[in-house]
């Protein structure tokens, strides 16, 4: 009896095994591994050149989103007037007319690239730790952490500034709505933590600092400037002008960059390669004439008048870039921030530090008459990079500026971009009361 | 003795109470010998079409396979559907499977040239076709046949030492009291249309040898076939090289070789064949315009079969299935207004499969008799596709043809590249039993993997049981019941997810990259649960009445969700959705009147069917499936769904409720005279109106309505993303009844004799001789969708009529 039972043992292991070989083999012939018409997630990020791929996926959405219909100057300068954009629904945003049925209306209305760029950062941020160890170094583990967080930083204070609200893209309270002033804390959370992980200077492929490289990346001093922006958005002075001030060190001075949009080619179409070109972005002369007095030379620093002095437009020093977040803004911040933070003297220095160029006298500004000094040369220098409007809410001016809208509007909500369609269907959000009734 | 030996050790490998379950469990209850056909057609015993493609030939042939000739264009597949639905209808989920000689093929038209690999096969090489459609019989082939199999079987050589048929035929296309006003082409560029269509020629040549013995057999032969439509300089041509062998390598052993090797070339030169939305005024007789598809296509197959014992017997079945299609196309610059352009495009298709099954064969007594088949089947299926796509302004100097050809640069020209592959891994089981000779049951089980899901397998059993009356009732009725799953393969793999570019960043140097889509790690095949019951009646053993129900119920589709726009990705996969789909047919098929001197065969059928959604995923309107959010539950999924005030409603039906066909054969002394109609009733067609188009911000919302039309409108998108309405003229009932074939021919008897003839016949063969219809266009089946658009999209050629003349000779 044992003898049988050995002998039967001795029989049927070859036909388990024979068994476990064939659907181990069934499994493997059931994957495919070469899909060339498709990439598969799962398994692609084994380089660090590949989880970069991802990174860039982030710029070029954040790109999508403030180039697609020249959507940085409709939410800025073009929607104070300021600069014309040729093309036909300019007029409707220069008059505040936001939610006339057009097409390329409700693209800019729609806030779905800049999730774009939420869904990629954390994305990113997910894969580099799962990333196996050997994936990433620790400088580019912190640049690519870094880089996510700041994107997703500045998407969502764009959106909290052009629509006044933002709901949660986050994973522990996604859809939540979140008011302006949370959606910025939120922001400056995350900005706060890229500071402190991006470097000053990136590197490139061959593991040489570059200043080309950085210029189009996020890097310490973007993440700066962005944290004080929001700061200030938030009251939070102290920070902004500390964060302001570290950038002030002579030391610091060969390590700053400016940060910006590299162009490139998108597989979507309407995203411009072009935003600054004379033949979409111009100023009328008259606009010119407001905005800089005579005299003020950075008039033809940045614009060149057409032959009939009708109009000017751009003067583009780089057609591979277009400028966010620029060294230019750190002397105006920091004159922002000394001036909220009651250092008066200092913050006269800075904004004539920072309006180098400029015909006006500002040594002799009282407290009072800072605020407006202040946003007036924010208008002269940063013109072009889509801040104006933003700038008019920050200090309470767009009725002034904007005398459509009543101070009743603004508390109505007329400052913020109308809610898309798509928005309040899919999320649950109610129209800003002055839009339900335009 | 060595095999006995080796029959009782396999015994010993398993206990005993494993073999006792086995035949309690398993065998017992249920079984099936070969997935035999429900109905076969024999190839030689029906009217032949002058068209080539098999559909045509079982066109009216069988309850329940409705073949659609929705287009006048030669070498186009007709619409096949053999108790077919689906959700999806950018799809060919609809189509039945297509297997020659129990090889799958590649049966679908290819997208860039859309020549019908079903013409690679003529009447002349097939011996029988059969049509399977109980769920019995369907379930063995899993995930690949829930819309039906049809398989062709080939004719093997006769036995002899020489035969050779010869056969040739010649006539004309010619449009059938054409009238222009009645062309959908109508009011679109009509004077041009006038001058395009006229009377084409179509001619045939085949040659086959065969013959056998007891080495096998041998059969090989070559066609050449030319149809120019009814379309000037159009025209379609096709040659094949077969051969059918099989060799008993000894008297256990087996094989059998099967190649077909074809060359098509289907030519356009008509410029609305393609693009119906061309700026007036175009060309004064639009022919001016190159349109050359190419196929090679190659279907090769093995069989090796070899006897175990007498009860025991192994077989393995080997097909590659290939077909490279290739287009090439130019507008001139005279059609695009100073502009050229040209495009070209290849497809690749193969699929490799091997089919390895154990058949067991056994009577316990005369009352009891059991076969099993176990059985592996592996399927790889692998598509390419590469397209160019240019065009530019002309400059001075050069022909056409140099500029477009020069014109090419990277600026100008769309290349695409796109490849899906899937491997599939099958096992299966079928068991038959019959009891006395009444009762028969039969069971199926089988388990299919794709590579298209992250849980590979999927199960499908089936049982099955008839009964017949003749011993014990002394009627001849005949009972029968089935019930079971089968499944329908989602396409393409989403359940890794799936990677995207979305631009270049830096000057082109770094490549940004994101997710399109995320995993779908539920992703599955359609589920597809079957009930058949019929009933047969043999009024003389050569007359048979036939009344079959079936129902079917789809669940589990594919389907994208849109996302709200906070997601940071547009969609994700899903699976829901439920429909219905069943119907009775009746068939009435023998012979009414035989004796010396006269034989009238006949084959009467209809099916009335009927379809519905049971069920919509919730919020449709966010889904892929957002067109079918007017229905309601038991709404018809062919509904043809308009807009009233404000309102989506259902306008109609596209699908007809009552088809079939009317076949009857009359022979007397020499000759046969052949009548095929084939008919569809109650199917509903949305005609656009020419004049009612409106751009919704033009008309403030509203559409305007007009006298002598609809109320209803279709609400459209242009080419920018603007709101259009477009008008629906009338809906015109789309029933028909039309002598698609006819025959007249004779066979030379005694005038043969001292010849070295054994067979002569000289025939007339007619193609869509005659259609009644209230449909005020040309073809009532011409639209796919039932709507008959302005554009003319999804809308065929019109049909020609055919007439030939031929002779066939066998030595």
């Amino acid at each position: 009896m044992t003898a049988m039972n050995k002998k039967k043992h001795i029989i049927y292991w070859p036909v388990g095994l024979l068994l476990v070989a064939v659907l181990a083999s069934c499994s493997d012939y059931l994957t495919l591994e070469e899909l060339d018409n498709r990439t598969v997630a799962e398994g692609y990020y084994t380089s660090t050149q590949r989880v970069e791929q991802a990174v860039i996926g982030g710029y070029v959405d954040l790109r999508r989103a403030l180039l697609t219909n020249h959507a940085w100057l409709m939410y800025g300068e073009a929607r104070t007037g300021e600069l014309q954009v040729e093309v036909a629904y300019y007029p409707k945003v220069a008059g505040q007319q936001l939610t006339v049925a057009d097409r390329q209306l409700a693209r800019l209305a729609d806030w779905e690239y800049f999730y774009d760029v939420i869904y990629d950062a954390n994305e990113v941020l997910r894969l580099i730790d799962a990333a196996d160890g050997d994936v990433l170094s620790t400088y580019h583990y912190n640049l690519f952490k870094g880089e996510a967080l700041a994107l997703k930083s500045m998407a969502y204070f764009y959106i909290a500034r052009i629509w006044g609200i933002a709901p949660s893209a986050e994973e522990a309270d996604f859809g939540q709505p979140m008011d302006e002033a949370m959606a910025i804390e939120r922001a400056a959370g995350f900005a706060r933590e890229a500071h402190g992980l991006l470097p000053w200077i990136l590197l490139n492929d061959d593991q040489i600092e570059s200043a080309a490289v950085t210029a189009v990346r996020f890097n310490k001093t973007a993440a700066a400037i962005l944290l004080a922006q929001e700061n200030l958005w938030l009251g939070n002075d102290q920070e902004a002008y500390q964060l302001m001030a570290d950038l002030a060190t002579e030391a610091r001075a060969d390590s700053l960059s400016d940060f910006g949009l590299a162009m490139g080619k998108d597989e979507r179409g309407g995203v411009t390669e072009e935003p600054l070109n004379a033949s979409m972005v111009s100023i009328s002369a008259a606009n010119l004439a407001a905005i800089y007095p005579d005299g003020d030379a950075r008039q033809g620093v940045i614009f060149r008048l057409s032959a009939d002095e009708q109009k000017a437009t751009f003067i583009v020093r780089d057609q591979e870039r277009l400028g966010l977040l620029t060294i230019n803004e750190h002397y105006l911040l920091m004159a922002e921030a000394a001036w909220k933070t009651g250092k008066l003297e200092e913050a006269r220095t800075w904004l004539t530090e920072a309006a180098d160029g400029g015909t006006e006298n500002y040594s002799e500004l009282t407290e009072a008459e800072f605020g407006d000094a202040l946003l007036r040369e924010r208008q002269r220098i940063l013109i072009g990079s889509g801040q104006r409007f933003f700038d008019l809410k920050r200090f309470g001016k767009v009725s002034a500026y904007l005398p459509i809208f009543s101070t009743a509007d603004i508390q109505n909500g007329a400052a913020h971009w109308p809610l898309a369609q798509r928005s309040l269907n899919g999320n649950g959000l109610t129209q800003h009361s002055y839009w339900e009734h335009e | 003795m060595e095999q006995v030996t080796l029959g009782i050790r396999m015994m010993d490998l398993l206990p005993k109470f494993f073999w006792r379950a086995i035949f309690c469990v398993i065998l017992l209850p249920a079984g099936l010998v070969h997935v035999s056909a429900q109905e076969v057609v024999q190839v030689d015993s029906v009217l032949w079409p002058v068209r080539n493609g098999v559909e045509s030939l079982l066109q009216g042939s069988t309850a329940g396979l409705r073949v659609k000739s929705w287009s006048g264009e030669a070498g186009i597949q007709s619409i096949i559907n053999l108790r077919g639905l689906s959700m999806d209808p950018t799809d060919e989920s609809t189509m039945p499977m297509i297997l020659v000689n129990g090889v799958p093929i590649v049966a679908t038209p290819s997208s860039v040239t859309a020549i019908n690999p079903l013409s690679y096969y003529t009447p002349d090489q097939i011996e029988r076709i059969e049509i399977i459609k109980s769920i019995d019989q369907l379930a063995a082939y899993g995930v690949l046949a829930a819309n039906g199999a049809i398989n062709i079987v080939l004719k093997e050589g006769r036995s002899g030492p020489l035969h050779v048929t010869a056969s040739a035929f010649a006539g004309t296309n010619y449009l059938n009291d054409f009238n222009y006003r009645k062309d959908a082409f109508y009011d679109f560029n009509t004077t041009a249309r006038r001058k395009v269509y006229r009377p084409q020629i179509t001619h045939s040549q085949q040659a086959i040898i065969d013959g056998g013995g007891d080495f096998g057999s041998y059969l090989f032969g070559v066609t050449n076939y030319q149809d120019n439509g009814a379309v000037a300089e159009s025209k379609f041509t096709q040659q094949s090289l077969f051969l059918n062998a099989t060799y008993h390598i000894s008297k256990q052993l087996k094989a059998q070789f099967y190649s077909n090797l074809t060359l098509a070339n289907r030519k356009g030169r008509y410029a609305g064949g393609y693009e119906r939305g061309l700026a007036r005024p175009v060309l004064s007789d639009e022919t001016f315009f190159m349109d050359d598809n190419k196929n090679t296509a190659q279907l090769s197959s093995l069989r090796l079969s070899y006897q175990l014992a007498p009860a025991w017997s192994v077989s393995s079945l080997a097909g590659i299935s290939y077909e490279g299609a290739k287009r090439d196309f130019f507008i001139p610059s005279d059609v695009l207004d100073g502009y050229v352009r040209a495009a070209s495009a290849a497809v690749r298709r193969q699929l490799i499969s091997v089919n390895t099954a154990v058949e067991y064969r056994h009577r316990f007594s005369d009352r009891l008799g059991l076969s099993m088949t176990l059985g592996n089947e592996v399927r790889m299926t692998d598509n390419r596709i590469t397209s160019v796509d240019g065009s530019r302004s002309l400059e001075y100097g050069g022909s056409n043809f140099v500029k477009v050809v020069t014109g090419y640069n990277a600026n100008q020209t769309d290349a695409l590249s796109g490849h899906d592959q899937e491997n599939l891994l099958s096992f299966y089981g079928l068991w038959n039993v019959d009891f006395n000779p009444d009762l028969k049951l039969n069971a199926t089980l089988r388990a299919d993997a794709s590579s298209l899901y992250d849980q590979k397998w999927g199960f499908y059993p089936a049982a099955g049981a008839s009964y017949s009356f003749k011993s014990t009732l002394q009627l001849p009725l005949t009972v029968s019941a089935s019930v079971g799953k089968t499944g329908i393969l989602s396409r393409p793999e989403v359940y890794r997810g799936e990677l995207t570019a979305f631009g270049d960043y830096f000057s082109g140097n770094e490549l940004g990259i994101g997710k399109l889509y995320a995993a779908f790690e539920g992703a599955k095949s359609i589920d597809v649960f079957q009930i058949d019951g019929g009933i047969s009646y043999a009024f003389k053993d050569a007359l048979v009445l036939s009344v079959n129900y079936f129902d079917k119920r789809y669940s589990d589709f594919t389907y994208r969700r849109y996302l709200p726009n906070i997601y940071g990705i547009d969609y994700r996969y899903e699976t829901g959705g439920k429909l219905a789909l069943s119907g009775v047919e009746v068939e009435l098929d023998g012979t009414l009147i035989q004796n010396d001197r006269f034989q009238w065969t006949t084959n009467i059928n209809l099916a009335s069917y009927s379809n519905a959604v049971n069920a919509l995923p919730e919020d449709p309107a966010n889904t892929s499936f957002a067109y079918l959010q007017a229905l309601q539950s038991g709404d018809a999924l062919t509904s043809i769904i308009a807009t009233e005030g404000q309102q989506a409603r259902v306008i109609g039906n596209s699908e007809a409720s009552l088809f079939g066909g009317v076949t009857n054969t009359f022979r007397y002394k020499g000759f046969t005279l052949g009548l095929g109609i084939n008919y569809a009733l109650n199917a509903d067609v949305a005609a656009e109106s020419f004049s009612s188009r409106y751009s919704a911000s033009q008309v403030g919302g509203f559409f305007p309505l007009k006298t002598a039309e609809t109320p209803y409108y279709f609400v459209e998108e242009d080419a920018d993303g603007g709101t259009v309405y477009q008008g629906i003229r009338s809906i015109e009932n789309g029933s028909f009844i039309r002598l698609g074939r006819a025959v007249l021919s004779y066979q030379f008897g005694s005038f043969l004799q001292g010849l070295p003839i054994r067979q002569a016949e000289l025939f007339v063969r007619g193609d869509n001789l005659l259609t009644l219809s209230a449909y005020s266009g040309f073809n009532p089946e011409e639209n796919i969708t039932g709507i008959r658009r302005t554009d003319l999209f999804s809308t065929g050629m019109p049909l020609p009529s055919s007439v030939v003349l031929g002779l066939k000779l066998v030595l």
